[in-house]
């Protein structure tokens, strides 16, 4: 049965058109592969009972009966949503985020919570506040973050597709640990309504599969102007799926950004398993140039200030008074705000919105965050110009393999400045996805990132599978599932 | 290197509305100086940027009353009475 377990979800449509298998009976599959392989892993926060499941079944649609899992930061109605965090362990959605509201018409199944980061604060999912994620190509290490766990059950072949969102570097990252695909939308391609927001100017909901196709398919669902989010963008529904041909876009120009490939503490297994990747796109017909982009020295100083500002602004509503976590004894309103917060929130999401209201506060404003902003336009305009020689970029998505757990425990802002690799195109707002290139001499998953001008998710999306068909990396799974 | 004192990092805890212990200070202290050191490099550039700001833009829709259950949300309170919420006492006597 392992066959279905790593099947697309374009061969699982095929298998149910065909009734080959019920939509019920490809459902006890992925809940049985749950039960039988999520201890390696622990992926999951929760997985749903079947009845519940089904209640939303429809049989229409172009996800129709496909199972899948959501990130614990997307609302889902009348199910928990705790952001992996303490203060929100019984908190109940009372309404469907638009996401899931999509996924449930086209009918795909939600079989539960994914593991994350709590409130998304972190690149290993281990700062969430209920279990530590494993990476299943070496349950030592972590599988990435902060959608680590969307990203082990994909990997593991516990459900073909999983929704995650990206405010830094959270579905790329950890798809590229895990040896899947990830994408980053264009900001405001996606709806953010019923997602709860880290940094709301650069947080995007991503789909995490194990083929560009089935990742373009999940895409196609969610993508679109949505009323109900104030930074949605005005762009009709599209079937991303309709360029992949396997061929390149005609003289796709393609352009490396070599900063990266430089970088400090960039590994040279990564660099050369990035460098084959531009090698064979270049076969495939693409003008490959070498661009130089030395602003993203500065990407992850102005990610630093300008999320954990908009962290603490965002994070000031969980006070204990109208749902989540309370803290008992306290004698006064105000003690019972500090007390509540001191035991619900996670030392990683107190320091982060130390920082942030810090980097806001009088005195501090205009040294940090208003200096952030000037960086932040300084590289988008500077992605505007590159991608008037080019039509693409390619660079790492990772200077390092997936890391042991605890690796950095004792220096965090070591393990932040990886986003120096991530975070350049959520302060640009554009997108990009990260596709596996290759495997260390350890067999740990190298990823890399194409990056494009705002909305050309269809170019990306083109070119990525045209890389996916002439390499084998998508067909290798980890061993043990 | 930006250096904070006790006094700094705990008005920052106030204004966060978070308790910190005594033990909590000095990591606390350190973790922010470490970040804040490093994400000080941003003043560097940032005073040869003239890049003018993206304009912002409002985007409205119609003030209509949409029903909800009520009750949903209350249920989730720890501390209820009716149609309020209940919070220990604000100004002590």
């Amino acid at each position: 049965m392992t066959k279905l377990a790593f099947a697309t979800i374009k061969e699982l449509k095929e298998k149910l058109e065909n009734k080959e298998i019920s939509h019920e009976e490809l459902l006890d599959f992925f809940l049985k592969r749950f039960e039988d392989f999520d201890e390696k892993i622990d992926s999951a926060l929760e997985i749903f009972d079947k009845k519940s499941i089904l209640e939303h079944y429809s049989a229409e649609g172009s996800l129709c009966g496909i199972p899948g899992i959501f990130k614990d930061n997307i609302c889902q109605e009348e199910r928990i949503v705790s952001c992996a965090s303490k203060i929100l362990e019984n908190f109940r959605s009372t309404y469907d985020a638009t996401t899931t509201r999509r996924m449930k018409s086209a009918g795909a199944l939600i079989l539960g919570r994914a593991n994350c980061d709590e409130f998304a604060m972190g690149s290993s999912t281990e700062t969430s506040a209920y279990k530590k994620t494993k990476n299943p190509w070496d349950y030592s290490r972590v599988p990435g973050g902060s959608s680590g766990g969307s990203a082990a059950a994909v990997a593991a072949g516990l459900v073909p597709w999983s929704l995650g969102s990206d405010t830094g570097a959270s579905v790329r990252q950890p798809a590229a640990f895990c040896g899947i695909v990830g994408i980053k939308p264009t900001y405001g391609l996606v709806s953010r309504y019923g997602l709860i927001a880290y940094a709301s100017s650069l947080d995007q909901v991503g789909v995490l599969s194990r083929t560009v196709y089935d990742n373009a398919l999940v895409f196609s669902t969610i993508a679109g102007h949505d009323m109900q989010d104030s930074s949605s963008l005005f762009v009709n529904k599209k079937d991303y799926t309709a360029n992949l041909t396997g061929k390149l876009k005609e003289d796709l120009r393609i352009g490396v950004i070599e900063d990266a490939l430089t970088a400090q503490g960039m590994d040279n297994e990564i660099a050369s398993s990035v460098q084959n990747a531009v090698g064979v796109l270049e076969k495939l017909g693409a003008k490959v140039k070498k661009v130089s982009m030395p602003i993203l020295d500065y990407s992850a100083a102005a990610y630093f200030v300008i999320s954990r500002a908009e962290a603490a602004s965002n994070l000031a509503r969980f006070d204990g008074v109208r749902y989540g976590f309370r803290a008992k004894d306290s004698h006064t309103l105000h003690e019972m705000y500090l007390n509540t917060r001191h035991d619900g929130f996670g030392q990683e999401v107190k320091t982060r919105i130390m920082v942030g209201n810090y980097v806001l506060s009088a005195g501090h404003a205009g040294q940090f965050y208003k200096n952030a902003k000037k960086v932040q336009r300084l590289i988008r305009s500077e992605f505007k110009n590159v991608f008037n020689d080019v039509d693409l970029l390619i660079m790492p998505t990772h200077p390092m393999a997936a890391f042991k757990i605890g690796a950095f425990d004792q220096d965090k802002l070591q393990m932040d400045l990886q986003d120096y690799f991530t975070c350049p195109m959520n302060l640009a707002g554009i997108p990009a996805i990260s596709i596996p290139c290759g495997f260390t001499k350890e067999k740990l998953p190298i990823g890399f990132q194409i990056i494009g001008p705002h909305l050309s998710e269809e170019l990306i999306f083109q070119t990525a599978h045209a890389y996916e068909q002439e390499t084998p990396w998508h067909t290798m799974h980890p061993a043990g599932f | 290197m930006i250096k904070i004192s006790k006094e700094e990092v705990l008005k920052i805890a106030e204004i966060t509305r978070v308790s910190l212990h005594e033990d909590e200070i000095e990591p606390m202290i350190k973790h922010l100086e470490g970040v804040l050191s490093y994400a000080e490099r941003v003043k560097e550039i940032a005073a040869d940027i003239d890049e003018p700001s993206n304009k912002n833009v409002n985007v409205f829709r119609e003030d209509v009353v949409v029903k909800t259950d009520s009750e949903k949300i209350l249920a989730q309170a720890p501390e209820r009475d009716d149609n309020y919420f209940v919070v220990p006492v604000i100004i002590e006597k």
